[in-house]
């Protein structure tokens, strides 16, 4: 924050995140992307929103309508739909991004349907404008004008000096503060205009610290300067390998130089990364790629060493059934790199969207690589004919070793809990990595109990390397739950079934959890019918009936078949699903 | 210390010369050691057999009877039918005892009724599918577990199938198999059960009585069987008294929650036995949940 100017903040928020991507941190990684190659510094506030320093950006692309069009664009083509605000503090410029939605939510006439808000309407409406003009000027290609016109009608913009009379309307539950808002209310100040015209001092020894940080938002201050992201693609470490190296023992050898280099290049900038990604690419175009996880933990001879599991189960992945393949894969020292499997695509990794905007769409993303002018090998261009390669034979080195540090994060130092951290001992790690390095990161999980009512809520799988932490906290009383004993086999996917009575009929449930008549046969997944000897419930569920989502109405059973095997079955919509076997 | 050093000279042996230069090595003295030190404590030994301590890995005491080495041999593989409770209950008491344990194959693996049955959740690391190279991921666990639970995805060749069972044998691992494996030491099943504490439209599973029959090759060659609580009421297994049970057994088809002989039997005690007779919604706790 440069003193004497007031500063000002663009800030993007993606609405429909939560129900596009989940709560995945990562995967706003690609919306960041896209706003970083138009302004350098971005702050992540939280997944799903970011901040800019607006000013120089505003200035560089010809005004800040410009610039919020842009942004809206670049958003808008990674196929998010984005609200932009700007203002001149964060707090205003959060709100401002908030009633551009509603804004538009209200007004399908167009921009000028926000009735009472003078600057607004007309800001947005210079914004079409501006957005119209820039690209036709710039030659843009005509499929993007469409979306940045629509995702213009979302952008508000507070000109300089306007923020506290934009903010003065606002009730004081903005401040998100409820304790504050409740005794403002009852204070008779509504508003945040009327909270910031009581004096500072005032403010501040009637309603603590926290008060006076409020204070000053109310007044379209700022609590702090913004925390911009430092920028990763600096800290990235390559090395080449000319002529292609075909064996495994030098690419592991330059890792461990490399990541040395990456340490010291991390250290330098006082960050430490949460993860770090190993590229390998081959003479023939192909590319593999891993996530470890790091948390500033892994030294140099560490990350060489999962450089040399990569290779090693990359080699595995292409001769899984030969029989004179090493039993444990540990000979990777001697591996010859014939060719790279055809399917190199891990569900798993590529579904969290970790891999940035040209995820999933390889031959894409390398070309971005080479504009962004990071590598520039000639065998490169041999991935456009990928067909034809599968039927070569010609063995291709190891041209490329990267090495990415992600998810950067200030270095604090890590200490390890002295008294209830699980020891993982080292052997077991590296097996588990090993398994990773074959099938990635998230076929390797371990289990936590947390609490929950049915057999599969208990139970949440942690990638391993993650922080184990249930879906639902176990301490809490959970009435209802499923008694013990606990099912052996929870299904992963409930199979469909169908229950009978002695007459044929499908056995069904009333409102009233009455059963209208006794279940006598059971068939699974429409395999052959089994007589039920013995049943009990039917057990009404209703959980989370307010989140439209996630709310479940169902009544469950205990089935006993002629054969001894005992299931717990429920019964949702209608429809019969077998959930849990206690054999 | 004597034994934590005889532990470490047995495994140093077993293994190929380059893992005795890692950690591996040296890292498995530890369980092992804990393993010597139950079994001699617990006096494992059945005396029948001449027992080598550390080729063992316990197994719960109702279960002693059914091993003739009086628990799951280092390097060898069982298997256990189907997938059931009977594969966690196998695992339950090495795991308990400091081993960890690799489950591959098999994502519906209830992990509330393995934490029941005994095994210790911290220790468990679950592969649901380790894909057609699972031949390859079984031999990557076997380095770091002493235990691993597998389905194999498809029906191993006799090739692969000798290839796991020297990797097995050559980490020392035990490799419980849910299904058919041609070769395994020893073969366990359930061949008969029977749920206890569940009626017609009232009450709710309780305990399940199951008998278990093993038998296998060379020592295992003698066929054994033994009544089960599997699971008992608590989740966990224990033995049967079988003279009840047994009694009311022969029937077989008499699954009904007023069971005479189990209820003789039945490990829960007074508080558990009550729901036999009564209505199933007096044993339920409150079902009409909030949140």
């Amino acid at each position: 924050m440069t003193a004497g100017l007031p500063q000002r903040v663009l800030v993007l928020t993606c609405p429909d995140w939560e129900q596009v991507a989940g709560p995945d941190a990562a995967a706003f990684d690609q919306v960041v992307t896209a706003v970083e190659d138009l302004c350098p510094r971005v702050e992540v506030l939280r997944p799903g929103a970011c901040a800019i320093a607006a000013r120089g950006p505003a200035r560089y692309f010809g005004g800040e309508e410009a610039l919020a069009a842009r942004i809206a664009a670049a958003v808008a083509a990674c196929g998010f739909t984005c609200q932009v605000g700007i203002a001149d503090s964060l707090f205003a410029a959060r709100l401002a991004a908030r009633a551009a939605a509603e804004q538009a939510a209200a007004g399908v006439a167009g921009p000028h349907a926000a009735a009472g808000k003078a600057e607004p309407q007309a800001a947005t409406g210079a914004a079409g404008e501006r957005v119209a003009t820039g690209a036709a000027g710039e030659q843009a290609a005509a499929g993007e004008r469409a979306p940045a016109q629509a995702a213009a009608e979302r952008v508000m913009i507070v000109a300089p000096g306007e923020t506290p009379a934009f903010l003065a309307r606002h009730p004081v539950s903005v401040l998100e503060d409820p304790e504050l808002a409740d005794l403002l209310a009852r204070l008779g100040i509504r508003t945040l205009g009327e909270f910031a015209a009581l004096p500072f001092a005032a403010a501040a020894s009637r309603f603590g610290a926290q008060g006076a940080a409020a204070h000053r938002l109310a007044r379209g201050l700022e609590p702090r300067p913004l925390l911009t992201r430092p920028q990763g693609a600096d800290l990235s470490v390559c090395a080449e390998f000319d002529p292609p190296a075909s064996l495994a023992e030098p690419v592991v050898f330059a890792a461990k130089a490399l990541a040395e280099q990456m340490h010291a290049g991390l250290a330098a900038s006082g960050l430490a990364c949460v993860r770090v990604e190993a590229q390998v690419t081959c003479s023939d175009g192909r590319e593999i790629t891993r996530l470890w996880r790091h948390d500033g933990l892994l030294t140099a001879l560490a990350v060489a060493e999962r450089v040399r599991w990569q290779l090693a189960a990359w080699q595995t992945s292409q001769e899984p059934q030969e029989p004179r393949a090493p039993a444990s894969g540990d000979s990777c020292q001697q591996i010859r790199l014939k060719r790279l499997p055809e399917n190199r695509s891990h569900p798993g990794e590529r579904g969290r969207g970790e891999k940035g905007p040209g995820e999933g769409r390889p031959g894409e993303r390398r070309r971005g690589e080479v504009a962004r002018g990071e590598v520039a090998q000639g065998e490169r261009g041999r991935d456009e004919g990928e067909g034809a390669w599968d039927e070569g034979t010609e063995p291709g080195g190891i041209t490329l070793l990267r090495l990415v540090p992600d998810q950067l994060v200030r270095a604090t130092g890590r200490q390890l809990g002295l008294w209830g951290d699980a020891v993982v001992s080292d052997r077991v790690a590296r097996a588990a990595l090993r398994v990773q390095a074959m099938l990635g990161h998230d076929s390797v999980t371990r289990p936590v109990l947390g609490g929950g009512r049915g057999p599969a809520d208990q139970v949440t799988l942690v990638p391993f390397g993650d922080a184990l932490q249930p879906r639902f906290p176990a301490d809490r009383p959970w009435p209802g739950r499923l008694p013990a004993p606990a099912p052996a086999t929870v299904y992963p996917f409930p199979l469909p079934a169908r229950v009978a009575d002695a007459a044929g009929a499908a056995v069904t449930v009333t409102g009233r959890a009455g059963v209208s008549a006794p279940p006598a046969r059971l068939s699974a997944c429409g395999g052959p019918w089994l007589v039920i000897t013995s049943w009990a419930g039917p057990w009404p569920v209703t959980e989370r009936w307010w989140h439209p989502v996630s709310a479940r109405r169902k009544a469950r059973f205990q089935l006993v078949a002629e054969n001894g095997t005992a299931w717990l079955a429920f019964l949702q919509d209608s429809r019969w699903f077998l959930e849990a076997n206690y054999e | 210390v004597g034994a934590t050093e005889v532990t470490q000279v047995t495994q140093v042996t077993h293994l190929p010369p380059r893992h005795a230069l890692g950690s591996a090595a040296v890292d498995r003295t530890a369980p092992g050691s804990a393993v010597l030190d139950r079994t001699v404590l617990d006096g494992t030994a059945q005396g029948n057999t001449v027992l080598d301590d550390m080729a063992i890995q316990p197994v719960l005491p109702a279960l002693r009877d059914l091993f003739p080495a009086g628990g799951l041999e280092r390097g060898s593989v069982v298997a256990a039918g189907h997938w059931s409770l009977l594969c966690l209950a196998l695992a339950a008491e090495a795991s308990a005892t400091g081993a960890w344990c690799a489950v591959a194959g098999l994502p519906q693996a209830g992990m509330a009724a393995a934490a029941d049955a005994g095994l210790e959740p911290d220790r468990i690391l679950l592969i649901p599918d380790p894909g057609p190279g699972w031949p390859q991921v079984v031999a990557s666990l076997l380095d770091g577990c002493e235990l691993v639970l597998l389905r194999p995805p498809d029906q191993p060749s006799a090739q692969v199938r000798l290839r796991v069972e020297a990797v097995v044998r050559r980490f020392g691992g035990v490799l419980v198999v849910a299904g058919d494996w041609a070769g395994a030491r020893l073969r366990l099943q359930v061949t008969d059960q029977e749920w206890a504490g569940i009626g017609t439209g009232h009450g709710r599973l309780r305990a399940r009585l199951a008998r278990v029959a093993a038998d296998g090759r060379g020592a295992a060659a003698r066929s054994r069987a033994r009544w089960l609580w599997l699971p008992a009421p608590d989740g966990s297994v224990a033995a049967a008294d079988h003279t009840g049970a047994q009694g009311a057994f022969p029937g077989g088809p008499a699954i009904a929650a007023g069971h005479t002989g189990a209820q003789g039997a039945f490990p829960g005690g007074p508080d558990a036995a009550a729901g036999h007779s009564g209505h199933g919604s007096a044993s339920w706790p409150e079902l009409r949940s909030a949140g």
